[in-house]
C-alpha cells in the first residue's frame, strides 16, 4: 500500500464520477433545466439551418433545370454552325443532349388594359426550339396549363363563337361599333382615330362591344350588316344561348411554341401581372379568368444589332400566348418569354441569309449561317458538371479545327480567349447571381444563429455554477475520502458533458419533429383549429382555479408560478383567438417565397455539426464552475451542517 | 499488533496553524504535539475554539500546518509534505473521517455511501462485500438501498463509520461523532467505536464532554490551540 508510486490524479479513471454524475442527473430538477436550454438551443439552430438549406437547395435545383449543366453563350452575335458544334458535344460521351437558343430582350406589348393605351413590358426573349429544350431541361413540366383554367373556360369558349363575327367586320361596321360601345370615349376622335383604337384593341374586347350593341341597340347596328353576317351574329347568340357542357382542352402548344401552325409565345407566369399566387400557392388568373394569357396575342418588339454593334430597325412580331410556364424561380418568371428558335433567330437578324455581290444583288455569293448566341448542355447521370464543362471546351476547339476545314471562306466562329463574351459555365457559374445571395444568406443565418451557443455556454455555466455552490458540502466529504482536485473537476465536466450530449439528442428530436412538420405547424398558424383555442381556455381556467386555491395555502410560489401560468397560458388563448378571428397569419407566403411548401429536410451534418458545437460549449460553460468546486477549501466545506 | 502499541503510528510535533479572517490573522494552533500509539483509543478534549478541529484536520492530511512550523509523520513519513496526489492517497486509505454531521451524499444509497471511498480508490468488486458486512454488523442490513434521509441520526452515523472503515484504514479521525445524537444513540456510536477499538483500530476522537473523554485510553486536552 505504501511502497505504490505516487501518481497526481489516481482517481480521475475511475467510476464515482459516473455514478455522481447519473445520481446528480436523475435526482435533481436544475440538470433537466441544462438539458433542456441546450436542446432548445440545438433544436432552434437545427431548424433554422435546415429551412435555409432546403431553400436553398430548391433555388439551386430550380437554377439548374432552367438551364442544363454546361452554358455555351456568344450573346448577341451569336455562334455560326452551332448545329456542327451540338453534333460534337452530342457525341460526347459524357454530354446527353444539347440545344441551341437565341438570347435577347426585348418590349412585350400585354393585352391589359381595356383601350389602346396597353401596358408594355421589358422582357427577356428566349428563342428555343421547345422540343429539344425539354430534353436539356425540364421545360416541359414547367408549363403552367395542360388544360384551360375553369374559370377561363367560358371567356375562351365565346372567343371561339365570336371570332366569325369579328373577321367579318370591316372597317366602317368596326367605327360604328366603337362609337355606340360605352367602353371607349370616342365621342372627340376623328374617324382614323377610332381606326387605330379598332386596330389596337384585343378580340375579348370586341366580344365585349359586339354583344353590347347587339343586345342594347340592335336596330341602329342592324343597317349597317350584311345579311351572311346578321347570320353569323344569330348563330353566335344562339351557340351562346346554349353554350355546350365544357370539354377539358389539353394544350399541347407550350412544347411546339405553335398554336394551329402558327408561332407563338409562352411567357413566364409572372410576365402577366394579372396572374396572382393565393396563399395556398396557387395562382389565380386575374379578372376571373377574364385576363388568362392565352386568350390573347402579344406584340413582341426587339432592336437587332448588326455585325458591326450598330442597331437596326426594331423587329415587331404578333404572335398569340399559347401557354406560360412556371419554373420556380421568381426573377426568372417575371422576365422570359420563350418564342421559337426560327422567329427569335428572324427577329434578330441571325437566320439564315445568302450573301449577294453588291454590284449585282441577284448574284449569290454565299451563305451567311444561322447563329445561335446560347447552346444548353445536358450531361449523362453522374457526370460532373465540372467534368462536362471541360468536355464541353475541348469539343469547341475540335468543332473550330472542323469549321476552319468544311466552311474556310465563310464567318469564323468567336474563339475562347480572343473573344471573351464567350463563355463556357456550368450552370452553378451562370446563375451565380441567384444562388450567391441566398447562400450568402444561410451563411449569415449561420453565423448569427451561432451566439445561440454563447448563450447555451452561459446556461450551462449559469446552472452548473448553482449546482457546485449547492454541492460544496459534497465536494468536502469526497475530498475527505480521498477524491483529489483533478477527480472533482472531473465530475464535473463529465456531467457537462453528459448534459451537453443528452441535450443535444434531444434537441435533434426536437428539431427534426418541428422541421419534417414546419408545413403542418404553419397551417396551425395560419388557420388556428378551434379545439387549439378552446383548450387552451380550458387549460388556462384549470390552472386559474388551482391558483385560487393555492392562495390559502400560505406559501407564495404556487400562487406565483400559478399567476405566471395563468398569464401566459391566457395570452396564448387570446393570441390563438385573435388568430382564429383575423384570419390566421401566413409567415411563409406563397406569394412571396414562390415556394408553395416551407422546405421540410432535414440538413444531417449541418444538424451534426450544431449538436458537436452544443457539446463543446456545455464542456466550456462546465469548465468554469468545476474549476471553482476544485478549489473548494475542503475543511471550510466540512465545517458547517 | 500488541509490537506495534508501543510505537507512534501517528506523531504531530509543534503544529502551529493561522487562519486569515478578513485582514487579521487568527492563530488556532501554537505549538500543539500530540503522539498516537497503534492500537490506542485518544480523546482530545477542548472547548469549541480550542482548535480541536483543526488539529484533526491536520492529523488527517485535509489541512496543512503553517509553511516550516510543525510536523506530522505517520508511520515515519512526514504528511504535510507529501506531494498533493499522495495526500490524497493517505486520506483515501490510510485514515478514516468520521463528523458530527455524518456527511453522506444525499443522492447515494447507503450502500453507494459506504462505497464511496473505495470507488475513489478503486477497487470495486473486493469492495462491496466488505461494505455490506461493515453494514450488517453495524445491523444496517435493512437500509442498504435507502438514503440518508430516510435514516435516524444514529444510522447515519453508523453508515458514516461503516465509509471511514471502508478501506480498512489504520487510524479512524472521529470529529465529535456523538455531538448531534441524544444521549442514548451517542451512547451506541460509543459502544460500536469501543467494540471497534478492541479490535485493534487506532481512533483519534475529538470532544468537548469530559465524559466522553473518559471512555477513552487517554485524554488530550486542548486549550487555545495548545495542548496542556
Amino acid at each position: 500500500m505504501m511502497g505504490q508510486p505516487p501518481t497526481p490524479s489516481y482517481d480521475s479513471r475511475h467510476v464515482y464520477h459516473l455514478l455522481l454524475t447519473s445520481r446528480y442527473l436523475t435526482s435533481r430538477i436544475i440538470p433537466l433545466l441544462a438539458i433542456a436550454a441546450v436542446a432548445l438551443c440545438v433544436a432552434l439552430v437545427i431548424v433554422v439551418v435546415s429551412v435555409m438549406t432546403g431553400f436553398l437547395d430548391m433555388v439551386r435545383d430550380s437554377g439548374r433545370t432552367l438551364m442544363g449543366d454546361v452554358v455555351i453563350s456568344y450573346p448577341i452575335n451569336g455562334i455560326p454552325w452551332y448545329e456542327d458544334l451540338i453534333k460534337e458535344i452530342e457525341a460526347l460521351p459524357d454530354a446527353q443532349a444539347a440545344a441551341p437558343m437565341v438570347e435577347t430582350i426585348g418590349v412585350l406589348r400585354m393585352p391589359y388594359p381595356r383601350g389602346s393605351a396597353k401596358e408594355p413590358k421589358m422582357v427577356q426573349i428566349w428563342g428555343i426550339d421547345g422540343e429539344r429544350l425539354a430534353k436539356v431541361t425540364t421545360y416541359e413540366e414547367t408549363l403552367m396549363w395542360s388544360n384551360i383554367p375553369e374559370q377561363a373556360k367560358p371567356y375562351v369558349e365565346l372567343d371561339r363563337i365570336y371570332q366569325p363575327v369579328i373577321e367579318s367586320l370591316d372597317r366602317g361596321q368596326r367605327i360604328e361599333i366603337l362609337r355606340i360601345s360605352p367602353w371607349e370615349n370616342t365621342d372627340s376622335m376623328n374617324d382614323s382615330q377610332v381606326a387605330d383604337l379598332a386596330g389596337a384593341i384585343t378580340n375579348p374586347e370586341w366580344i365585349e362591344h359586339i354583344r353590347y350593341v347587339l343586345v342594347n341597340s340592335p336596330e341602329t347596328f342592324r343597317g349597317s350588316l350584311s345579311s351572311d353576317q346578321i347570320v353569323l351574329m344569330q348563330a353566335a347568340l344562339a351557340a351562346e344561348e346554349d353554350m355546350p357542357p365544357l370539354q377539358d382542352q389539353v394544350l399541347r402548344d407550350g412544347v411546339t411554341l405553335a398554336r394551329n401552325g402558327q408561332p407563338g409565345i409562352v411567357a413566364g407566369i409572372h410576365v402577366s401581372d394579372a396572374n396572382r399566387r393565393d396563399s395556398e400557392g396557387d395562382y389565380q388568373v386575374g379578372g376571373g379568368g377574364h385576363w388568362w394569357l392565352p386568350r390573347y396575342e402579344g406584340a413582341l418588339t426587339t432592336i437587332p444589332v448588326d455585325a458591326s454593334g450598330g442597331t437596326l430597325e426594331p423587329e415587331t412580331e404578333i404572335l398569340p400566348f399559347v401557354n406560360e410556364f412556371s419554373s420556380g424561380v421568381y426573377a426568372v418568371d417575371e422576365i422570359r418569354v420563350m418564342i421559337p428558335l426560327e422567329v427569335a433567330q428572324r427577329m434578330m437578324h441571325l437566320d439564315q441569309a445568302e450573301i449577294v455581290d453588291e454590284m449585282d444583288p441577284t448574284k449569290v455569293i454565299g451563305i451567311e449561317p444561322a447563329r445561335a448566341t446560347m447552346i444548353l448542355v445536358k450531361g449523362k447521370d453522374g457526370v460532373s458538371e465540372t467534368d462536362l464543362r471541360s468536355s464541353v471546351e475541348k469539343a469547341y476547339s475540335s468543332f473550330l479545327d472542323s469549321v476552319a476545314t468544311a466552311h474556310p471562306n465563310g464567318p469564323a466562329p468567336p474563339v475562347p480567349g480572343i473573344n471573351p463574351s464567350l463563355q463556357i459555365l456550368t450552370w452553378e457559374q451562370q446563375n451565380a447571381g441567384f444562388i450567391g445571395p441566398v447562400e450568402k444568406e444561410r451563411a449569415l443565418m449561420r453565423t448569427l444563429f451561432s451566439i445561440v451557443y454563447v448563450v447555451c455556454a452561459a446556461l450551462v455555466l449559469a446552472i452548473f455554477w448553482a449546482i457546485v455552490y449547492e454541492k460544496t458540502r459534497d465536494i468536502g466529504i469526497l475530498r475527505s475520502i480521498g477524491a483529489s482536485r483533478p477527480g472533482i473537476v472531473w465530475i464535473f465536466l463529465l456531467y457537462g458533458l453528459v448534459v451537453g450530449v443528452i441535450g443535444a439528442l434531444f434537441g435533434l428530436a426536437l428539431g427534426w419533429i418541428i422541421t419534417i412538420n414546419v408545413n403542418g405547424i404553419h397551417d396551425l398558424l395560419a388557420q388556428p383549429p378551434g379545439w387549439l383555442a378552446w383548450g387552451l381556455a380550458a387549460l388556462t381556467a384549470v390552472v386559474l382555479i388551482a391558483t385560487i386555491i393555492k392562495l390559502f395555502s400560505g406559501r407564495i410560489l404556487p400562487v406565483v408560478l400559478g399567476i405566471m401560468g395563468t398569464g401566459i397560458l391566457g395570452l396564448f388563448t387570446a393570441l390563438v383567438f385573435i388568430l382564429d378571428a383575423s384570419g390566421g397569419v401566413v409567415i411563409w407566403d406563397p406569394a412571396v417565397y414562390y415556394f408553395s411548401e416551407v422546405p421540410n429536410t432535414i440538413d444531417l451534418p449541418e444538424a451534426l455539426i450544431t449538436m458537436a458545437g452544443a457539446v463543446i460549449f456545455s464542456l466550456v460553460g462546465a469548465a468554469i464552475p468545476a474549476a471553482r468546486a476544485a478549489d473548494v477549501d475542503p475543511v471550510k466545506a466540512l465545517r458547517y451542517e | 499488533m500488541n509490537d506495534d502499541r508501543t510505537q507512534p503510528i501517528l506523531e504531530a510535533v509543534d503544529l502551529h496553524k493561522t487562519y486569515r479572517m478578513g485582514s487579521v490573522d487568527v492563530p488556532v494552533l501554537r505549538g500543539s504535539s500530540i503522539s498516537v500509539s497503534a492500537g490506542e483509543w485518544v480523546a482530545i478534549l477542548g472547548s469549541s475554539g480550542s482548535g480541536k478541529s483543526t488539529l484533526l484536520h491536520l492529523l488527517g492530511g485535509l489541512d496543512t500546518p503553517d509553511p516550516g512550523r510543525g510536523d506530522i509523520r505517520f508511520d515515519g513519513r512526514p504528511i504535510a509534505k507529501l506531494r498533493r496526489g499522495d495526500r490524497n492517497r493517505y486520506r483515501n486509505r490510510d485514515v478514516g473521517f468520521v463528523f458530527q454531521f455524518y456527511h453522506l451524499l444525499p443522492e447515494l444509497t447507503v450502500l453507494e455511501n459506504t462505497l464511496l471511498p473505495g470507488l475513489v480508490g478503486s477497487r470495486i468488486r473486493a469492495d462491496r462485500d466488505r461494505a455490506r458486512t461493515l453494514l450488517g454488523s453495524f445491523g444496517l442490513d435493512h437500509r442498504l438501498n435507502h438514503r440518508p434521509r430516510e435514516l435516524s441520526g444514529g444510522e447515519r452515523q453508523r453508515v458514516a463509520i461503516a465509509r471511514a472503515l471502508l478501506n480498512r484504514p489504520r487510524i479512524l479521525l472521529a470529529d465529535e461523532p456523538t455531538g448531534n445524537l441524544d444521549q442514548e444513540t451517542g451512547r451506541e456510536i460509543l459502544e460500536l467505536l469501543k467494540r471497534e477499538h478492541e479490535s485493534g483500530l487506532t481512533i483519534v476522537m475529538v470532544t468537548h464532554d469530559r465524559q466522553i473523554a473518559d471512555l477513552t485510553d487517554r485524554t488530550v486536552v486542548l486549550n487555545r490551540g495548545q495542548v496542556e
